[in-house]
């Protein structure tokens, strides 16, 4: 009896430190498969996303479906993302960073992330106010800040220009993107560069005060409260509005094209963009991958799926869309937006917006 | 000490050092950056945003605690004062909330109390077509998702304080000719006091730490500052400086505790002791007592659970359950198994010196893994980012510094289960196994690690499943293909994506359950 328990108690032990050793041992096998993911090799992209996810994956899955290239995909917050390229330096496990701010793109080139791209598909598609100087990044796809109202709650005609949102008629009447959001901030930086810092620090001082707590993350739920009544008008780019009408075609939206009077400064725009890590052992793919994106069937994926402007000429946006001749931009080059964006954050935070 | 030779001693010290400097390093680093900024970088934070998220962070502490202390004071109270049927179940029922994570619970309540959702149209019925509820992305829809979700804390400690209740307090009182009521609020309860307090402490330090409903409900704390500041800026210094002021904010909120327990101490005097009995009621009070309990439960678990189930079952939903889903469950069990194994590898030499030579060094070792506690997820990402960053960039980006937070993050839960399950095995067991001529290496193979078993499996099982809830540090953390549960679950919460947000919560609140059983069974007393 006595030696039976003894038996049981000991295989009980042996078992349980058997579990610890397996554990530890699985530990260790985990980590060492998990630190070289680096040095994966094979027909396998890792892109870098700000874009959201749903914006971009379709389109990239066509590219896997067509090359057969796989691609892993990480996708974040632009800025994040730019930081983390930074300090992962050499070992940054991204091929191609993908985002929607060409500020951001333009401040990676100036941090010596990317490799400049000489191809001639993209000079043949994308014309050169859209792309870096040295074609380090190349913009895929255009967008513009429009405003977007609830038609039961605004009349067509009241709302010609961004300015007239400070007015405080709108009280508690707007919804804004959050402070950290890069399209506030490279749109900002083009007001600055259009009227001034004055006139833009009295502009954010009323947007501030009439959004009150209407503070979004998500560009999609300022759509969507707008669409529901829950507030009167929003600051969208443009797509946002678009994909909302696509599913749900009866919902009350319009939208006005901002600042298009006489003396106006124009529509704000921004190009969501790619470039390429200047280190990627897989330059061949990373080609393959921006060549597709920039030619006309990848061109129309944007246009149709995303409802942006396309940038290469000869693709039509979607003909929902403010016919892209009838409306013009500001004149702020976009490889500006980088050398603007520490001012304009500072000017936002002085102003204490969220 | 025979159990303990020198060599092996000083490994194991080797070890323990090492496992305190894994924890005080990243800690040491914020401080120091925060400490070094620009007094102009610390004036701006000042005059601008810091104001607001102390105010915005109390408030919501202070109301959320209010909210629970009624909530689990009252609950507490009904299951352990009355006699009903389903009382049992209920008694546990209230439990549940905690197996809810915030973010889920947020996301559940954006749909139920969002404009144009289903509680506002129950209330124009009421009021009127015009009539507008309080929105869930509000001081008071925050205040209720944080409270429901947090006031089991209270409830479960104020009910084994009632269950340990010396009924004879009680009768002395009505004896003298006090009213039930006069006796209720001025002889149990403040006899309850330490017990709620503590509660509340819990709940407190919940709510300023929590990332998930506040990112979600759009509600600006320090917390998700600290985030925004490390995300849209860039700004590793301002998010340092408000960590800073966050950390400190909790151990204010600790001491205060400490202080406060330390004044009320209540002993029982005599041997004798009674429970109370519980009293059995007419109908129409029993009726009246499940309803409060029933919307209790079923508005901070019962409504929730079942809306995520009625979305996951939905064709949305359906649809997303590939291999890529599969996927998403792999990564968090991956990563849950790593830094499950690494905290209980971490915490064991800690808590083992701690327990047999309990030096000076140890024991401030023992206490520096404490200090995850006041740690909310974006601070001790932020931590471990900025030491990796500067000290060892290498391994930046790798799942190694995602562990490494999380061990952080999470190993004051595995060591209150390891601690106790140490110091419970006498050393004279170790000291005759020696005697017998067993080496240190088969003494503690066949001696002490069969005995702490049981509290080696609970922490394991503990940061394993905290680890499968965590959100923020993951958010900033995670390598390229290693989206998480919980990051699915806010991604598309995020953009109110009900339907394909809720397989992944759903899967999140399944595997919680088994954590509140093991975290009851330690003292849960059937009454």
């Amino acid at each position: 009896m006595n030696s039976f328990r003894h038996d049981a108690s000991r295989t009980t032990v042996l078992t349980f430190q058997r579990t610890l050793g397996i554990a530890v041992a699985c530990f260790v096998l985990l980590i060492a498969m998990n630190i070289p993911i680096i040095a994966t090799a094979g027909e396998k992209l890792t892109v870098y996303s700000g874009r959201a996810e749903r914006l971009i994956k379709p389109v990239l899955d066509d590219f896997t479906a067509k090359s057969g290239i796989q691609i892993e995909l990480l996708s974040s917050g632009t800025t994040e993302l730019v930081n983390r390229m930074k300090a992962e330096g050499d070992r940054c496990p991204a091929d191609v960073f993908i985002t929607n701010d060409a500020g951001s793109l333009e401040m990676a080139r100036t941090a010596g992330l990317f490799r400049p791209l000489n191809m001639r598909e993209v000079e043949r598609a994308i014309p050169p106010q859209f792309r870096a100087a040295d074609n380090s990044w190349i913009g895929l796809s255009g967008r513009f800040w429009i405003i977007v109202y609830n038609t039961t709650m605004v009349k067509p005609g009241q709302l010609q220009s961004l300015q007239d949102l400070a007015d405080p008629m709108w009280k508690n009447k707007i919804a804004i993107p959050n402070a950290g959001s890069e399209y506030l901030q490279a749109g900002v930086s083009v007001i600055r560069a259009s009227l001034g810092d004055d006139r833009t620090r009295k502009f954010l001082e009323g947007l501030r005060d009439n959004a009150g707590t209407q503070v979004y993350q998500k560009s999609s739920q300022i759509v969507d409260a707008v669409a529901k009544g829950q507030i009167a008008m929003g600051i969208v780019n443009h797509y946002y509005v678009y994909r909302h009408l696509a599913t749900q075609p009866t919902a009350p939206l319009a939208v006005v094209m901002p600042d298009q009077q006489e003396g106006g400064m124009g529509a704000i725009m921004n190009v969501a963009g790619i470039g390429v890590l200047k280190h990627t052992p897989r330059m061949e793919s990373a080609k393959l991958l921006v060549e597709f994106l920039v030619a006309q069937a990848g061109q129309k994926m944007f246009a149709d799926l995303d409802k942006e402007y396309p940038l290469h000429p000869e693709v039509k946006a979607d003909p929902a869309l403010v016919e892209r001749k009838s409306f013009r931009a500001a004149l702020v080059p976009l490889t500006k937006l980088a050398e603007l964006r520490e001012p304009t954050m500072q000017l936002i935070e002085q102003v204490g917006m969220r | 000490m025979i159990a303990i030779n020198r060599s092996s001693g000083s490994a194991l010290q080797l070890a323990a050092l090492t496992s305190a400097a894994l924890i005080l390093l990243p800690l040491g680093y914020v401080t120091a950056l925060a400490l070094s900024a620009d007094p102009v970088v610390w004036y701006r934070l000042w005059s601008t945003r810091v104001p607001e998220l102390l105010l915005n962070t109390v408030t919501l502490a202070g109301a959320v605690a209010a909210l629970t202390l009624v909530l689990g004071v009252s609950t507490a109270w009904m299951v352990t004062r009355f006699e009903f049927p389903g009382r049992r179940i209920w008694e546990v029922a209230l439990v549940l909330p905690l197996a809810m994570p915030t973010y889920v619970l947020a996301y559940v309540y954006n749909y139920l109390l969002g404009f144009g959702g289903p509680m506002e149209h129950l209330w124009q019925l009421v009021a009127g077509p015009q009539a507008r509820i309080f929105s869930p992305q509000s001081f008071w829809g925050v205040t209720l998702v944080m409270a429901l979700d947090t006031f089991p804390f209270v409830y479960l400690l104020t009910r084994s304080a009632l269950l340990s209740f010396n009924v004879s307090f009680e009768e002395v009182a009505r004896t003298c000719g006090a009213s039930h009521f006069y006796t209720m609020f001025r002889v149990t309860l403040p006899l309850l006091r330490p017990s709620i307090v503590a509660g509340l402490a819990l709940v407190i330090l919940y709510v300023v730490s929590d990332f998930g409903a506040v990112s979600l409900l759009r509600y600006q704390t320090l917390t998700y500052a600290v985030f925004q500041q490390m995300t849209g800026r860039s700004d590793n210094q301002a998010a340092s400086i408000l960590s800073l002021l966050l950390v400190i904010l909790a151990l204010l909120f600790l001491l205060a505790e400490r202080w406060f327990r330390q004044k009320s101490r209540f002993y029982q005097t005599t041997g004798r002791y009674r429970a109370p009995r519980r009293i059995q009621r007419s109908w129409p009070y029993t009726t009246a007592l499940t309803a409060c309990l029933a919307t209790v439960v079923g508005l901070a678990f019962g409504i929730p659970a079942y809306l995520l189930v009625a979305w996951s079952v939905s064709p949305e939903a359906q649809a997303i359950l590939d291999s890529r889903f599969f996927g998403f469950v792999w990564n968090s069990a991956v990563l849950s198994t790593l830094a499950a194994t690494a905290a209980v590898l971490v915490g064991l030499p800690l808590a083992y010196l701690a327990s047999r030579k309990p030096t000076w060094l140890n024991i401030g070792c023992l206490q520096a893994a404490y200090a995850g506690y006041v740690l909310p997820g974006p601070v001790a990402a932020l931590a471990v980012l900025v030491l990796f960053l500067n000290v060892i960039p290498f391994f930046y980006g790798t799942v190694l510094v995602l562990i490494v937070a999380y061990v952080l993050h999470f190993l004051p839960a595995g060591l209150q289960s390891l601690e106790p399950s140490i110091q419970q095995i006498t050393p004279n067991l170790e000291e005759v196994s020696r005697t017998l001529g067993l080496s240190i290496r088969e003494t503690w193979r066949r001696v002490t690690l069969p005995l702490i078993r049981n509290g080696v499996i609970v922490a394991w099982v503990l940061v394993f499943l905290q680890t499968m809830k965590e959100l923020p540090a993951t958010l900033l953390l995670r390598p390229v293909g290693f989206d998480t549960l919980a990051i699915r679950v806010w991604l598309e919460a995020s953009e109110e994506y009900y339907q394909l947000a809720a397989p992944s919560a759903l899967l999140i609140v399944l595997v919680g359950l088994p954590a509140l059983v093991l975290l009851l069974s330690r003292d849960w007393r059937a009454a």
